[in-house]
Parts: structure tokens; sequence; C-alpha cells
């Protein structure tokens, strides 16, 4: 009820002063490409996408097209082999492997990492004392490198030396092998990941939440609602933009998984932390083959993934955001 | 209206506000890491070297910081950081700032067509997409812009002087806002340029100073990619300066926390300034209307 | 306000911009110096520097400068410059990378340059020379060797009431001690091993082998020969102190374990002199790998040399590299660099030289232990191309074992499979 009243508070400002002018305003009908528009779009345009055409795109389709080659890397001899490099990822177990640990990595990082952001951006969205403390600690975490996560987190999780199975120990929970277990060290791994990536998501919900009029939410509380229902009722279809944005980023990202493991557990123990990224670093530069054209098509077939899942989170976006206009 | 009756129940009454309990302990999982990092760089190499890491050392020394500067031109590599730094952080809010509102409010033809081809340069790891790149570097620096080449610093920004992600953040955001004044601004006769300018930045505030803040981070400690395109110590970023303490053997532990410390500071300053920004007050949205 | 603000931040774009050409000033120019890429940290990098500072004194119209580049990444940025053409004149190469890099085609044939007069190829160890030679041709010039024996702590060795390790110890005395050594309550373990699954975990295990009379291939580098009852022994061995005994650190990290040996919490380690700086804090003895009685291999051990690796810029540019080398490696120069920085000689010549043992002792003890050692070095790793893919598939086979996943012998039998068939299919 409270939204139908800011709508109302919105729309009567901006027709009171199209009256005002003397003109009639018709919002909510679809407006027509011009001409004019047309240029002026291309003319701020340009100089973003040209960099981005020609740094970006160009080198992938570069890439695709060394997909289709035969390419070490060290010899100039790169011969194309049309499909071969995609058919010898059919049949490459550790391929199937790694897609299994990028996918339940994924499905469980991108949630993780937005439930944390959402629950400490909106602590933070208050005028507490040392709020300003609170916030630099969490953007921190976006300016550590993640050389230095790493080992912190290796050490954390040590099972001998580490502090958590020390906390165990005090609760009675039997000692993990964590990192050195091929059943648990892909968990570790999240965690780990999701610490990393608290901060950019308090930052951005921050930054949404700040967006969000107080008008709005006063209604509320004058209407009556109770604080959990303003806050899934108003704020968080609010923050819908907000959290399609780091649904999008964070997937993207957490497909493309590569410094954490290269850092801690170089896809050990046994594969289990392999994901798709570190395998083909493995196969192209990691000592383990120079095998370049077969990097780039597994790194091709990630990119279809990527495609198709960023494409089908935009179309529910479509349903579930809310852009005011 | 009247207000709805408060449910009658006893409440607790803290002398400082519940949401305290959540954060100090969230604050310290989180700076836990700095914690060790500090600590670790002003050890002594002796101390340094045990696991589990010793966290309340014998020892103190400082000699650490001033050893590490010493150790190689970390002056100049600073110098570098920072002329790379700032220089894409503006560059990505000028040409992002362009592109994201064209994206966001303008209908052209192939509006979607270009989006998703930008937003599939996010999609392809640098490790397959960085040997193109590195050879068109080359190609520019050659035929176009000198200054731009491999070994310079130039070739750290301009291929980052624009990136999908800025596009995207940006376009995400211009949409959250009301068309209404822009709609107003144009039927009153202002320029698209200028109804950018006055009107949509100046409510863009907390998006736009995180943006510069993620930029900075993501340039400051961009490793690879200056990696490959360095090939002069003078030219050399803090992170490949950084990496002088690392040999294939051993690492000199005491020396790399001074130096990732060093490191953190400016990143830690801008930050601290910054979110003073993102708060924007609700005078400035306008949305009151009255 | 605003407006200032947005006007202010063009202005400093176009400024920064400005700034940055100025400051980076013309493009490349072809200066006549060499340019070395090599990954020296420490004392390491002074020993060079000074070197360098000595070659350029005397040579100033073949002047070399040096580029660090971190060793672990320098092959994509080699890789990537050989691609654009930028390769530098010289770079260091990890030795299990030769046969790969032997097929750039800019890299120089060294053969015949290495034969020359005053040259003393052969006082080269013969690991690195076989590192450095792929298919009869020589690729690089040795930089640097090392070779793996048992460091162990002498302070845990008495509390356990043990004998230190005598040269001619055996692995059941190995293994032995390290149960003794085993104290779970303070959470010390008698020994440690590396499990990241890559060629540390599995150069390591080699040693075993061969020292168990084993091999890794067959002479002709066609098929596995490692699934043998020298295999088996070697594998076992592992297995007993990490699985049974439980007496073995498993690291993951591939750089715990120094931190924990020098924190007095590992009682043996099988490492490299590299690790001896590392442990200030510890009293350290070194002694040779122990062996396997009734077999041919002996105290054997390996070695895992690295190279000096020149690129053709130009026949001038090939001349001057290869005369630089050629005296950076040469007997002074080795034996200044060795003294100055605790590693091991290149050169027999270099250990065999006056009072050596005895300074490199002073400077870190128990060194001498490795360098005599190197004279136990007797063969090389397989230098094939598709030797890393090799390495992958032991590796694996290495840690399923450590972490009780499998059993050997069908582990071994499964790795010999994967390994016939990948040198069967070849290299890409």
């Amino acid at each position: 009820m409270a939204v139908a009243a800011a709508r109302e508070l919105g729309e009567e400002s901006g027709l009171r002063r199209q009256r005002r002018l003397g003109r009639q305003a018709s919002p909510g009908k679809p407006r027509r490409p011009k001409a004019g528009e047309q240029i002026a779009a291309w003319t701020f345009l340009t100089p973003g996408v040209a960099l981005i055409m020609l740094f970006g795109v160009a080198p992938v389709i570069w890439s695709a097209v060394m997909s289709f080659q035969r390419n070490n890397l060290f010899s100039p001899n790169t011969p194309f082999v049309g499909l071969a490099n995609y058919r010898q990822m059919l049949h490459d177990p550790i391929v199937g492997q790694a897609i299994e640990h990028t996918i339940v990595y994924t499905a469980l990082f991108v949630p993780g990492t937005m439930l944390v952001g959402l629950f400490l951006g909106v602590a933070m969205n208050r005028p507490l004392k040392f709020i300003s403390v609170y916030r630099t600690a969490a953007y921190a975490t976006i300016a550590i490198s993640t050389i230095s996560e790493a080992l912190v987190f290796i050490w954390l999780f040590d099972p001998s030396y580490g502090i958590v199975n020390y906390l165990f120990s005090l609760v009675h929970i039997p000692q993990q092998q964590f990192l050195s277990s091929p059943s648990e060290a892909l968990y570790v791994i999240v965690i780990m990941t999701i610490w990393g990536w608290t901060g950019f998501a308090v930052v951005v919900y921050l930054a949404a939440l700040q967006g969000i009029p107080q008008v709005l939410t006063e209604a509320a509380a004058i209407d009556g609602a109770g604080r959990w229902a303003t806050f899934r009722r108003i704020t968080l279809p609010l923050l819908s933009p907000a959290s399609l944005f780091l649904a999008v980023w964070l997937t993207i990202n957490a497909l493309q998984l590569f410094d954490e493991v290269y850092f801690s557990t170089s896809g050990g123990p046994l594969n289990s932390t392999t994901v798709l990224v570190y395998y083909l670093y493995e196969q192209a530069f990691g000592g383990a083959n120079f095998n370049f054209g077969y990097a780039s098509a597994i790194a091709y077939f990630l990119f279809i993934v990527i495609i198709v899942i960023t494409a089908i989170q935009f179309r529910a976006g479509r349903r579930f955001v809310h852009y005011r206009s | 209206m009247a207000p709805a009756a408060l449910p009658a129940r006893r409440r607790l009454r803290l002398p400082f506000s519940p949401w305290h309990l959540v954060l100090i302990p969230a604050t310290i999982v989180l700076i836990f890491p700095f914690i060790w990092l500090l600590i670790t760089s002003i050890e002594t190499p002796s101390e340094a070297l045990h696991f589990p890491p010793v966290l309340i050392p014998h020892r103190i020394d400082f000699e650490n910081y001033p050893a590490a500067l010493h150790a190689a031109p970390f002056g100049r590599f600073f110098l570098n950081s920072a002329v790379v730094a700032v220089t894409t952080v503006v560059a990505n809010l000028v040409f992002c700032s362009l592109a994201g509102y064209a994206f966001a409010r303008y209908r052209f033809l192939g509006r979607g067509l270009l989006f998703g081809l930008c937003m599939t340069t996010l999609m392809v790891p640098f490790q397959v997409t960085m040997i193109p790149q590195y050879l068109i570097t080359k190609w520019l620096g050659v035929n176009l812009l000198g200054w731009a080449g491999l070994n310079q610093i130039g070739s750290l920004i301009v291929p980052n002087a624009a990136t999908a992600f800025g596009i995207f953040f940006l376009r995400q955001f211009f949409r959250t806002l009301p068309i209404e004044y822009e709609e107003a601004a144009r039927v009153d006769g202002a320029h698209r340029l200028t109804v950018l300018w006055r009107i949509v930045l100046p409510l863009s505030g907390p998006a736009l100073s995180t943006l510069a803040a993620l930029t900075f981070v993501d340039s400051w400690n961009s490793f690879l990619w200056p990696l490959i395109a360095i090939n002069k110590t003078s030219e050399m970023t803090l992170p490949l300066g950084l990496a002088t303490f690392q040999s294939a053997h051993t690492t000199e532990w005491t020396l790399l926390m001074a130096g990732n410390v060093m490191s953190l500071i400016p990143m830690m300053i801008i930050f601290f300034a910054a979110q003073r920004y993102f708060v924007r007050s609700v005078a400035a949205t306008g949305l009151s209307g009255i | 306000m605003r407006r200032h603000w947005l006007g202010a931040a063009m202005a400093s774009a176009l400024v920064a911009f400005g700034l940055a050409a100025c400051g980076t000033g013309t493009p490349n120019s072809t200066a006549g110096g060499l340019q070395i890429w090599e990954g020296y940290t420490g004392a390491e990098a002074k020993a060079f520097t000074h070197l360098l500072d000595v070659w350029n004194k005397a040579h100033p119209t073949e002047k070399v400068t040096y580029l660090y580049v971190d060793n672990d990444d320098s092959l994509p940025k080699l890789l990537t410059a050989v691609k654009g053409g930028s390769q530098p004149d010289i770079a260091y190469v990890y030795g299990s990378w030769a046969p790969n890099v032997a097929q750039i085609p800019q890299v120089v044939n060294l053969t015949k340059v290495v034969q020359r007069p005053g040259v003393n190829w052969d006082d080269f160890w013969v690991g690195e020379r076989d590192v450095a030679t792929v298919k009869g041709e020589v690729i690089g010039i040795p930089a640097l060797v090392d070779n793996l024996a048992v460091v162990y702590n002498k302070a845990l060795f008495t509390a356990a009431g043990l004998q230190p390790p005598s040269p001619n110890w055996t692995w059941n005395q190995f293994v032995a001690d390290a149960k003794k050594l085993t104290i779970p309550a303070k959470k010390q373990f008698g020994t440690a091993y590396v499990t990241p699954g890559s060629e540390d975990t599995v150069w390591h295990w080699e040693a075993l082998l061969w020292e168990a009379g084993g091999a890794i291939l067959n002479s002709s580098n066609t098929k596995a020969a490692f699934d043998s009852p020298a295999g088996l022994k070697s594998l076992e061995t592992l297995r007993t102190m990490a699985v049974t005994d439980k007496s073995m650190y498993l690291d993951p990290t591939d750089s715990e374990y120094a931190n924990l040996f020098n924190s007095g919490r590992i009682g043996m380690l099988v490492t490299g002199p590299w690790d001896l700086s590392g442990f200030p804090s510890v009293k350290y003895g070194v002694q040779i790998m122990p062996s396997f009685p009734g077999t041919s291999g002996g105290h054997q051990t390996i070695s895992g040399p690295d190279n000096w690796v020149i690129f053709n810029n130009g026949s001038k540019r090939v001349a001057a590299a290869e005369k630089f080398l050629l005296w950076m490696t040469a007997t002074p120069q080795a034996t200044y660099f060795s003294l100055h920085t605790g590693d091991l000689p290149i050169r027999k010549s270099v250990e065999d030289s006056p009072g050596f043992l005895q300074k490199m002792d002073q400077a870190l003890p128990e060194v001498d232990t490795f360098i005599t050692n190197l004279g136990n070095v007797k063969q090389a790793r397989p230098q094939i191309p598709t030797y890393p893919k090799v390495s992958t598939i032991l590796g694996q086979m290495i840690v399923s074992v450590l972490l009780g996943k499998s059993q050997p012998q069908a582990a071994l039998a499964n790795a010999a499979q994967q390994v016939n068939q990948a040198l069967a299919s070849g290299s890409n």
C-alpha cells in the first residue's frame, strides 16, 4: 500500500509539472525510437564500446579460432583440427568432474554470498556508532589479495593446527581433514570465497539501500506493517535490481573460479577441487600439457554455459525485478 | 490513520543497539586476515617461519618495512600503480556513465545485441584471452598509440579504460532512477548530455563512488596482465614488485607481508574516505516531490 | 558543486592520459643491451647482480640488464612473449620444461658451443647435462643444481632416544625412526610429504623408486616401467608411514611443511638445500637418503637442475649471450655464486676447489652433505615432451595411495595403463 502511495507521489509531481508547462503527459506509453535518439545513443556509446570491442570482443573471437586448432604454444605449427578438441572434451573424465565441481560450487557460493551480503548490508545501513569502522572492514575484504586470503584459510582449516578443528574439539565435533579431504575441500573453498566476496555484496547492497527513500519505509510503518513485512514487501523488491546484478555478476565469477584453487589446493586432493578454469589453465600452462587449443575449447564450452545461465537470469529478472520509472 | 498499538511485550533495553552484537563478531571474522598480515609483517624472520603462525611475537621488528622498500624500487612501483589506477578509474567513470546511460535509457537499433556482446567479454577467462590481448596491444603500440604499447604503463590503462562490468553496473543503477526528471528536462529543451550531467549523475553518487572504489581495487591488485605486458623494471606495478619476494623455493615472508600492508594502505584510505559519498542525503533525491 | 566535480573529473582524465603519455615517452627503442629474465630473490639476487656488474664494467658494449620474473609465472610470460616476437635474449627455465621449450624455434642450439675449448662440458654434473640435452641437442646451460637428502631435527631425535641417521642407513630404519618420532599428543610427526599432486609430489617418490632399483619408463620411453617390484616396494614404504603408522604429515600446500619443521613439529624431511635457510629456529642435521638393502639402487638421489636458455634475436646478440653465459657459468663465477648463496656448485671443479666445502658449511651449516651427495645423482627423469602428462598421472597415483584411497598394487597397475595410453598418443 505504501508502494502505491509512493507511485502517486511521483506521478503527481510529474503530472503537475507537465500541466504547468501546458503539455500533456503520457507516462507509460512506449516511445518510438527517433533518429536523434539513435545518433545520441551511438555518440554516448562509442568510446566505451570501441575499447571493449578492441580489447575484449576481439580476443574472445580470436580464442574461438584457437579452440579449433592444435596449439601447444611452443611450436609455430598450429594446424586446424576442426572439432577434435571438443570431441576430446567429451572423452575426458576430468572435464566431467570439473563441470560437476563448478556447478556445485556456484550453487552454494552465489546464494550464500548474497544472503550474507544482504544481511550485513542491512545491518550496516544504520547510523550506528562506529558504522564507518564496520563498513570499512567489509570493504577491506575486497582489497585483500587472493594469495593472502588463501594462506589464512589454509591455516584456519589445517587439520592438525588450525583454529576450526580446535573449536570443533571444544564442542566435541570430530576432527575433520578439510583441505586434505577429497570430500570436504570444495566446501572449504566455498567458505573461503564467500568470505572474500562478502565485502563486494555489502557494498552493492549498501549503495542500493541508500537509494530507497525513507519516505516509503516510514509510510509502511505508519500503516502498521511490522519490520519483517516492510522488509519483504518494500525493501526487497526495491533491492531487486541490485540483487539481479549481484546474482549475474557472482555467477559469472563463480563459474570462472581460479585464484583460490590455484593458491590453496592446486585442484586437489585427487581433483576434488578442480573446476573448469583451473583445469584449462593446467592444460595450457600448468606444466601438464601445454595444450592451448584444448584449453580454448574448454573455455568456449564454459562461455556457452555462462551465456545461457546469464540469459536465464535476465529473463527471470524481467519477471521479478522492479525498476522504478 | 491511527497507529497500530505496539504488541504488549517486554522489550530488553540495551545501552547500545543490538546490531552491534552482530556487527562486532562479523567484523572480527572479516578483518582477521589483516590482523595476521599485520602481525607477520612486524615479526622477525625466524618467528615468521612458524606454523601455526605466531600471533603474539616475542620480538617486534619494524625493520621489515624499510627493508622491503629498499629491496626493490617500490617508490616507482607505487607511483606507477597510482597513475594507472587513478587514470583507469576516471576513464571508467566517464566512458561507462555515457555507455551505461545509453543502454539504460535510449532505444536504438541493436541495443540488446550490443549489450550482450559487451557482456560476453566477462565470460571468457583471462588466461585464454590474454595472448590475443597481448598481440593486439603490441600492434596498437607499434601502429597507432606509441604510449599505449607494450612495456609502458599506458598498456595497463587503455585495455581497461572501459569495462563491461562498469557499463552493466551503471546501467542497472540508472534504470532504478525515476525517469520523470529526465523526461521533464528533455521536455524543457535540455540536451541529452546536459540531462546526464546535471540530473542523472548528481543522483548517482553511491553508484559512481562504488564503481570508482571497485575499479580502483581491481586496477591496484591486477597482476597477470602487468606481468605479461611489462618487461621494464621501471614500469612495473606494485603487485609485480611484491612478487620479487617470492622465488621458486623460498618466500621472504616478513618482507612480503610488509609489502602487502603498505600496498593495502592507499586502498583503505580511499574506502574510508569514499564511504561518506556512499550515503546520499534524502533531500538530494528530490523524491519527496514537495 | 556536483557540476564542478564532474568537470574536474573529465579534466583530470585528460591530464592523466597526457601524463601517462609524457611519462613513458617514446615507443620501445631497439637498445643494444641484452635482456635476461630470471627469478632470483634475496641472497641469489644480490650475488647475481654483483656478477652482472662485473661483466658490464668489463664489457661496456655487451651490457646485460635483468628483469625479475617470478619463476612460477615465467612460463605464461615467456610463451606469450615468444608468440608476440618479444622474447628476451636469455631466460631461466625450469629443467622440467626443457623438452617442450626445445620445440620453440627461437631457442638456440648450443651443442657446438659447449664443445668449445675451455668450456669443459663434462665438468657439469651428469644430471645437469642430461636435463640440458633434448634429443641429442644441447638447448641450455646449467643454471642451478640440487638434490634430495634427509634433513632431521637433532633435538627431537635426542628426545626420542634415537641415534642420528648414519650414512649407510636403510628405509626400514627411516620408517622405524619416523614412528618413534610421532607423538600425537604433541601434534608432532615423524616426517612429512607434499601432496599437491604436482611434480613435487612425484619426484620425491621417484628417488625411492630408483633406490629400489626401478625405472620410470623403459629405455626407449615408450612404456611404463614403474609397475614393478621396485615400484611396489617404494610405494608401500610411503604408505606404511602415511596410512598405517600415521607418522607422515600430508601437506597439500607444498609450503607448510617447512614452517612446521622450523617450529619443531616434524622429525625428518626429505628435501633439498633450498629449504635450509628456512630453518633458523632448529638445530638440524643432514644425511644422505637411506637405501633399500638388497637392491642395486644404493643411496641414489634425484636432482632437479634448471637451465639458462638463449633465444635468437639476431646473430650478434646470440654471440654476446653465449659469451656472457659461458663466462657466468665458468668456475670462478660459479664459485662466487655458490659461496654467496649456499646454492650447490654447478661444476665439479667448483666443489674440488680448496677450502670450498668448509666455507660453504660455515655459511650454511650441513650443506656439504648436499654437495657430496651430487655424486649420488646417477640418472635424470625422462626428457620427453609427454613427461608432464606422465607426472600428472603419477601424482594422482601417489596422493590416492597416501590418502588411503587405493592399494599400491592396484594403483600402480592403473597408473601404468594410463601412462601407456598417454605415451602412445604422443605429444600434441
